[in-house]
């Protein structure tokens, strides 16, 4: 465990998790999910896998537009306007 | 059955769910949506306190982020407040703490800041020359870090500051449809509540 871990306090200071910042994104889908899918099922029965679903699909999506971007900045933007030698 | 949208407005219900989230369910006897309503956005604005510090909670230096955070209601302010008020110290000149007075116009063009690793908040009883006369006030201000001393907040920056906005900023914006829904409470939002 890295020492700025240890000196971490929770709510006072940021986690440092700089590097794997990504994976913050998962419970921060699966809250929004829990939210929305509260007052947008109408069969409560149904209501986690609705969470589910649409968590993933949060990931999924969030996954997908960090690939285009990717694609856009990377690949497509220098092979439209390379950069001067 | 009614087309006007009047009809189905609950106006008690909408009031108390801006004041807590999930509060508008439970008093429209939804108890299971009103919990999980309350764990999706406190789960979003404190899970974002969590990964950014307490410094994501900002109405003074990240005003246009607070405007989407405070629908959370008062709590959003309650924690701003403490923000401001408990946390954040005045840059203050050490010639000025060193005289121990300064014109109350300097210091109110003086914005209290949060603090960086290395700094330390510290008080001070300062005289503050007004036209009227002097007063005395307890200011807050920054000094650096002793041994053993620092911070007590520190400033957030970088992917874990912006991703804890974020994430209140969510939360905000996810209790607006949830305060809309408890203030019309339409046939499509719950009329299948378990009992």
């Amino acid at each position: 465990m890295s020492l700025l871990l240890l000196a971490y306090r929770p709510f006072l200071d940021p986690i440092p998790l700089d590097r794997h910042w990504y994976l913050l994104l998962i419970p921060m889908s699966f809250f929004l999910a829990v939210g929305y899918k509260s007052v947008r099922t109408v069969d409560m029965r149904k209501f986690w896998p609705q969470v589910f679903l649409f968590t993933a699909q949060l990931i999924i999506g969030l996954f997908g537009l960090g690939i285009g971007f990717y694609i856009l900045v990377r690949v497509l933007l220098p092979a439209l306007a390379p950069a001067p030698l | 059955m009614s087309t006007k949208p009047d009809d189905n407005l609950n106006l008690t219900a909408g009031i108390l769910a801006v004041v807590f989230p999930g509060a508008g369910h439970l008093y429209l006897r939804q108890t299971r949506r009103a919990v999980l309503a309350a764990v999706g956005v406190l789960g979003l604005f404190f899970s974002g306190m969590f990964v950014g510090g307490i410094d994501v909670i900002d109405r003074k230096e990240d005003k246009w982020w607070f405007l989407a955070q405070a629908m959370v209601g008062p709590l959003a302010f309650g924690v701003d407040a403490y923000h401001q008020h408990a946390l954040k110290a005045y840059p203050l000149d050490p010639n000025i703490i060193a005289a121990g007075e300064m014109q109350a116009a300097d210091l109110e063009r003086l914005t209290p800041r949060a603090l960086y690793p290395g700094e330390t908040r510290k008080t001070i009883d300062l005289r503050l020359n007004t036209p009227a006369g002097q007063m005395e006030r307890t200011i807050a201000y920054i000094a650096p870090a002793g041994p053993g001393q620092g911070p007590p907040s520190t400033k957030s920056i970088g992917m874990m500051n912006e991703l804890g906005m974020l994430s209140a900023a969510i939360a905000g914006m996810l209790n607006f449809i949830i305060v809309l829904d408890a203030f019309f409470p339409g046939p499509s939002s719950a009329s299948r509540e378990p009992r």
